[in-house]
């Protein structure tokens, strides 16, 4: 019944209602000088471009050992403060209430400072950044074309994706084609064990007495903390007028999230490729693939873990598009399971940053079969960018 | 050795004036073929857009922010019509061709823009532009004021090479005032005559030409029509006696076919922009192709 009502509002309501919205009142004028671009706009009191994403949304699963299935929440809500602060040099706050568990998080989603062309071709960012690493880190959860995370990327780099603090240099390469060279050096915050204190052992000291530790269980979570460096190549190619292929390399060099306790040097390398086809104006397909291998070494085991997801994406008219993923990833941990998920997804535009989507997903864990499905509504208020993706 | 030397440097002087173009990227085609005409063999020009797209739909791509990189000059529409441009010039790290910049041109300076809109502007308005229409230059009048906003800009990179850009002005007025006399008298007879359109966007082209537009098919810019409003669309078309449906070439014909045979109206496939449909190859090819389809 949930599903019904919901599915009617986000698909069907919002063209009936817009009849009866109020009508703009206009006038004519001549333009006197070019107007500023979006974010150097000001007003009179100066205020930056103000913007609110909200994502709301239901999951379901029959997987009943899920702890999170059945419910219809809202997931996100970002809040933007965007503009120019000085000539070439450009700031973007992005605040966010996550759901965490029971209860909602708040937290800096982003806050970065953009040096647009600090020399010829080189522009660099500080402050904290979605890391440019693959294809969808980079991206806010809205702003992707799916309502879940790849499992690749929530097994190699957690959960939120790669959140660095840092600061990263790209230098756009003077070549023929559209190659760009970035590097980062970020400080990503860990995760740290929550000691019970009733998860505890006891265990014979040296002189024989009896103490009683702690018990460390290893983690179900991974992701990459402590001082982390990146690197990444995207070059992009145009076959034909309407086609435009992306190749991207990535490299990674951190820690383990809970390098306090497992003293875990972490490398993840990388590639990914993307083609993109316009037949017309508004139909689109999108092919996307990204891969990424883990190299993990602790104390008492090196892990080379692989995973990969592959998108195809049809958006055949201006409002609706559809889409379907396979999934395959290893975990990051001792002992490895296989997860192969496989997605359809729909959406329904009805402006740049408001949809609708419906998302179908079959998971397989090491056997374990669950069927999870989402409905999403994401929906913009006010003047929201992101960079060039 | 000597020789090697002279030859490169016969190649260099020969080169030089080809590499002296004035690399400009435009917008839309309409712009692109402007500063064509404006700039002559003294600028090399290329669209970032194409005729036959929405230019509210634009896709910003990295083989863009290439070109963009490379170029002199950049010259836009403005009015948000174009916002995709920024994400780009962002990304091209070119301060060349910022806001500001010398080498940054909107046409738009100088144009009498219409339905500004005042007060509260939101979404519930569908997609309204703050600035006011941004359709301008589908009023063939008004490339004259974005001409002389090129040759200006042209002028202002390459000072040596502005008695070129004013002749040419001057020649392409002139040639715009023929062509216009030659369209307006092909009009007259329909002065007055009330049409539909898909998108808001043919206002100053109803204007240029004394066209009274009574009904889009989108309830509010950028929505889509709804059974009800296509109702709406159809008595007002019947009550008003509208005799044509003007379709930019990359919207949907099903929708404006079904009104068109249920009143008798023609429903017209057009490009608003040059390279919009085969034929229409130049901006002067835009209006040659209406005022041709809607005189027939």
């Amino acid at each position: 019944m949930i599903k019904t009502m919901v599915f009617t509002g986000l698909f069907l309501l919002p063209a009936a209602f817009c009849a009866a919205q109020p009508d703009a009142q206009f006038t004519s004028r001549v333009i006197e000088s070019a107007p500023a671009p979006q974010g150097m706009r000001g007003t009179p009191l100066n205020l930056p471009d103000i913007s609110v994403i909200g994502v709301f949304g239901g999951y379901v699963s029959d997987d009943k050992s899920d702890d999170a299935r059945n419910k219809l929440e809202f997931d996100e809500v970002e809040t933007a403060f965007q503009g120019y602060i000085y000539p070439k040099m450009r700031a973007d706050v992005f605040l966010a209430l996550h759901k965490h568990d029971d209860g909602y998080e708040a937290e800096i989603c982003e806050a970065k400072v953009s040096f647009l062309e600090l020399l010829p071709g080189l522009s660099a960012q500080a402050g904290k950044i979605h890391v440019d690493i693959g294809r969808l880190n980079k991206s806010h959860s809205h702003h992707r074309p799916m309502a879940d995370q790849p499992p690749v990327i929530t097994n190699f780099f957690g959960e939120h994706g790669l959140v660095g603090q840092g600061v990263a240099l790209s230098y756009l390469l003077p070549l023929p084609f559209y190659a760009e060279l970035q590097g980062g050096a970020w400080t990503v915050a860990g995760h740290h064990h929550h000691i019970d204190d009733e998860n505890t052992a006891e265990i014979l000291a040296v002189d024989g007495s009896t103490v009683t530790v702690p018990v460390i269980v290893e983690s179900t979570e991974f992701g990459v903390a402590d001082k982390t460096y990146t690197g990444r190549l995207l070059a992009s190619f145009v076959p034909g007028p309407r086609t435009e292929l992306l190749f991207g390399l990535n490299a990674l060099k951190g820690r383990g999230s809970h390098h306090d306790h497992h003293r875990d040097d972490v490398k993840i390398s990388g590639a990914d490729f993307t083609l993109k086809y316009w037949p017309s104006s508004y139909v689109r397909w999108t092919f996307q693939n990204e891969w990424f291998q883990l190299d993990r070494r602790t104390a008492s085991a090196h892990m080379i873990r692989d995973g990969f997801y592959s998108l195809l994406n049809y958006r055949w008219s201006k409002y609706w598009d559809a889409g379907v993923r396979a999934d395959y990833s290893e975990n990051a941990l001792p002992v490895v399971s296989r997860e192969r998920v496989y997605s359809a997804i729909l959406t329904r535009h009805l402006t740049e940053t408001t949809h609708a989507r419906l998302q179908y997903r079959h998971k397989n864990v090491d056997g374990d079969k669950a069927n999870e499905g989402w409905v999403q509504l994401s929906f913009g208020i006010g003047p929201h960018s992101h960079e060039l993706e | 050795m000597k020789k090697i030397l002279m030859a490169l440097a016969a190649l260099a002087l020969t080169a030089g004036p080809a590499a002296a173009k004035l690399k400009v990227m435009t917008t839309t085609s309409d712009l692109a073929w402007l500063t064509q005409r404006i700039g002559g063999d003294r600028v090399s020009v290329e669209s970032i857009s194409t005729g036959d797209q929405d230019l509210h739909f634009v896709e910003p791509r990295p083989s863009m922010v290439v070109k963009l990189r490379r170029a002199d000059m950049l010259v836009r529409i403005g009015l948000d019509q174009d916002m995709w441009a920024d994400s780009l010039v962002a990304a091209a790290r070119n301060g060349k061709i910022v806001y500001g910049a010398p080498g940054y041109v909107d046409t738009s300076v100088g144009i009498k823009v219409l339905q500004v809109p005042t007060g509260r502007v939101d979404a519930a308005m569908g997609d309204i532009h703050i600035f006011g229409n941004p359709h301008y230059w589908l009023d063939p009048a008004n490339s004259a004021i974005m001409a002389r906003n090129i040759a200006a800009g042209l002028a202002r990179l390459d000072p040596s090479g502005a008695p070129v850009y004013e002749a040419n002005l001057t020649s392409y007025k002139k040639e715009l005032d023929a062509r216009l006399e030659k369209w307006r008298e092909a009009m007259a007879p329909l002065k007055g005559t009330k049409i539909v359109t898909y998108h808001n966007s043919w206002i100053y082209f109803a204007g240029a030409f004394g066209l009274e537009i009574v009904e889009n098919i989108e309830p509010k810019p950028g929505i889509p029509p709804s059974p009800a409003h296509i109702d709406k669309v159809i008595r007002t078309m019947k009550e008003t006696g509208a005799r044509f449906i003007l379709v930019e070439s990359y919207y949907p014909m099903k929708g404006p076919g079904m009104i068109a045979e249920k009143t008798g109206a023609g429903a017209l496939r057009v490009a608003s922009s040059a390279g919009g449909l085969p034929g229409v190859k130049t901006y002067f090819d835009v209006f040659d192709f209406l005022v041709g389809e809607l005189s027939r």
